[in-house]
């Protein structure tokens, strides 16, 4: 648009103008003090506990299981939903998908199709400790971003090995910066009307993690 | 018909200096009393969440200086963004002012022939008055956050960034919802006009197929937006349309996708006192077979380049919109954000909305303050406001110095008074005699003036006033030495 790139350089200018920027970018980027904690100091045991306690702090439902007993527990976490339908990414492991209930995968499904389904299956790619949160990067096992949203029910299995405890660990965890993330804190939730917390408005409102020691 | 009674004006332009008005807010006890507890609570949980971090005051020095640094170099990380976003698929428009990225919005929603469209809450969209624009031009315009459902359905308007109707309480709510979505039978209990303000809009969500949203972050590394939400509506938004329009300030860009680090600490802490909002979304131009298909982004300058220019001031664009800073105000406590005449109230407010329109208006928000610091003890990315504040009040000044009309100030004029008459210690000295006859008219037995006529009014309203003494110290001292040399004699 022509209006729109003459725009753009006024825009430039003003800034540029302004604040002329430094010729060390880089070198200043680098020499940015971070004196916060960036490594955690719990062991894995406390880890664990307190990855825990602050996902049932925000009404976020918790089990474990060993590795070898995961198939089980998710059967066991999917009857105790009360739910019959559930929709799971196409990169799922088979052994997941507990046999008894009714299976959507989700190859290009439409928006329409995951709404009527009751619940959802995924992996996640970490969790953190320090505030409770489950972070998504959408692989094939965590599924499109559409399929852990619609439904009102959501199970995620957490590896023990994928909970670190504070944020920064999170990003040292990541080798390239990812393209597609979604960061859970609970169950979907306002404070709008007079700072009261409900849970569940348009997200799931409810979250399920299983654990699952290694 | 707003909720408060009245409807508040939030255009810098035209909007009433502060002192009037907070008048209306100041006599609705009501609106006073949500204002209140809302406030309390948020202050209460943020209190004890920031409390258990024990590197809290690391993380705000590495915020202030993050963010100082990525707004020294914004031409460079701004271009960054722009080349990597639009590798990504996305396509990055600039406006330099409110107007014209109201134009390139409706054109994008014109090429999409769009009719409806889903909005994320974005206090940027408010600043440009993109939604009576909108619908002026006949796109009706769905707000999906439940605080701007209760402004827009509601017919008020934004007095918090974060909690934007936190001067309504439930009763107000469910009478909004009850006759808005013709729900006679609806009761005031949260839960209740929560699962109605998700039913009223699940089939909105499914079916319009262009959204628009703010952004909380620009990654200049990536080309990535962030938002951080509660509802999950944002996830909607970002996820169902084909389309998706984000309008961002050109402050947003942070250097790296490491920065967050930082930024996801101290945001959802400071904002609403939690760990971790629930929802944080992260998108880099489009993905294909996930969310919209066509993504823009529309980067506003609208005054913030201005801005930058003194050191002192570019302070203010480090702002990460938590809020932190009105909730803990004495002054926002009292008023809500109304009187404040912007859609960013509050002590952010007061330095943010005069610096954006260049002084040219808004003059009166500066002096909006108590100067008690609180907002800079709580501001996440160490923004000093009092000390901005202080600034602005001088160029304020200077301002109205430069002005024609300032002789017919009263004020002006008897500061130029004083001026002339604290000039000379003659002057003063006649000026103190003449006072002390003229003042005796008003001073009561007791030595203390309870009322004045005319301005003066003003002072005795709410407070008496020491009556001029019968001898100045220098009367007495010079009547000493003289009685002293007389008895030297």
């Amino acid at each position: 648009m022509n209006h729109s790139s003459t725009s753009r350089q006024r825009v430039l200018d003003r800034i540029r103008a302004a604040a002329p920027g430094s010729a060390a970018r880089e070198r200043d980027y680098a020499a940015l003090e971070r004196p916060y904690t960036r490594t955690g100091s719990l062991t894995a045991e406390t880890r664990i506990a307190l990855m825990t306690e602050r996902l049932r702090e925000y009404d976020a439902g918790v089990t474990e299981c060993a590795s070898g007993e995961l198939p089980a527990a998710v059967a066991a976490a999917l009857a105790a939903s009360g739910r019959k339908t559930f929709v799971a990414p196409a990169g799922l492991p088979s052994a997941w998908l507990a046999p008894g209930f009714e299976w959507k995968i989700d190859r290009d499904l439409s928006a329409d199709q995951i709404e009527g389904v009751e619940g959802v299956v995924t992996a996640c790619f970490c969790g953190i400790a320090d505030s409770g949160t489950i972070v998504l990067h959408h692989s094939a096992a965590e599924g499109r971003r559409l399929v852990s949203l619609l439904p009102d029910w959501h199970l995620c299995i957490l590896r023990a090995t994928q909970i670190v405890e504070t944020l920064p660990e999170y990003f040292a965890r990541c080798p390239q910066p990812p393209g597609l993330v979604t960061w859970i804190s609970g169950p979907s939730a306002t404070a709008d009307i007079e700072m009261t917390r409900i849970k569940g408005v348009h997200g799931p409102r409810f979250l399920q993690v299983i654990v699952v020691r290694d | 018909m707003s909720t408060s009674g009245y409807h508040p004006d939030l255009d810098p332009a035209s909007a009433p200096p502060f002192p009037k008005a907070a008048l209306p807010v100041l006599n609705n006890m009501q609106l006073r009393k949500n204002v209140a507890h809302a406030v309390d609570v948020i202050q209460a949980k943020r209190g004890r969440l920031v409390a258990e971090k024990t590197d809290w005051q690391q993380l705000r020095a590495a915020g202030a200086a993050i963010r100082d640094h990525a707004l020294e170099n914004l031409s460079f990380y701004l271009q960054q963004f722009e080349e990597r976003c639009t590798a990504a698929g996305g396509v990055v428009h600039w406006a330099a002012d409110a107007a014209e990225a109201r134009r390139i919005i409706l054109d994008l929603l014109r090429q999409e022939q769009a009719d409806e469209v889903i909005k994320i809450k974005t206090m940027t969209s408010a600043e440009i008055q993109l939604n009576p624009y909108l619908e002026s031009a006949g796109v009706k315009v769905f707000e999906t956050d439940l605080a701007e459902i209760i402004l827009q359905l509601g017919n008020d308007e934004p007095s918090h960034i974060v909690v934007p109707a936190l001067h309504v309480n439930r009763g107000q709510v469910r009478e909004i919802f009850a006759r808005s979505m013709n729900r006679p039978d609806l009761s005031d209990d949260p839960q209740a006009l929560t699962a109605a303000a998700r039913s009223y809009l699940r089939q909105k969500f499914l079916t319009v197929p262009t959204a628009i949203s703010g952004a909380n972050f620009l990654i200049a590394e990536t080309g990535g937006v962030a938002i951080v939400e509660s509802e999950g509506n944002g996830r909607m938004c970002l996820t169902l349309p084909r389309a998706l329009i984000t309008v961002a300030g050109i402050e947003k860009v942070l250097p790296r996708f490491q920065d967050l680090e930082v930024m996801l600490q101290v945001l959802a802490r400071s904002a609403t006192g939690e760990r971790m909002n629930p929802y944080t979304s992260l998108w880099t131009g489009v993905t294909p077979g996930d969310g919209p298909q066509r993504f823009h982004v529309v980067l506003l300058d609208n005054g913030r380049s201005s801005i930058l220019k003194r050191e002192t001031e570019r302070q203010t664009l480090r702002c990460i919109r938590c809020a932190a800073c009105m909730n803990s105000c004495p002054v926002y406590r009292q008023t809500g954000g109304h009187a404040y005449g912007s859609v960013y109230p509050g002590p952010i407010g007061a330095i943010l909305t005069p610096q954006l329109t260049e002084l040219h208006h808004a003059q009166s928000l500066p002096y909006a303050s108590s100067l008690c610091g609180a907002c800079y003890e709580v501001c996440p990315v160490k923004i000093n406001i009092p000390e901005i504040l202080i600034d602005l009040r001088a160029q304020v000044t200077d301002q109205e110095r430069r002005q024609t009309r300032r002789w017919f100030d009263p004020m002006y004029l008897g500061m130029r008074v004083a001026s002339f008459v604290f000039a000379s210690a003659g002057r003063f000295h006649a000026a103190q005699r003449l006072g002390r006859i003229g003042m005796r008219l008003f001073t009561g037995k007791d030595g203390w003036i309870h009322s004045l006529p005319g301005m003066g009014a003003k002072w005795t309203q709410s407070r008496d006033l020491r009556g001029l003494p019968q001898q100045t110290f220098h009367e007495w001292w010079a009547a000493r030495d003289k009685a002293a040399g007389k008895e030297a004699q």
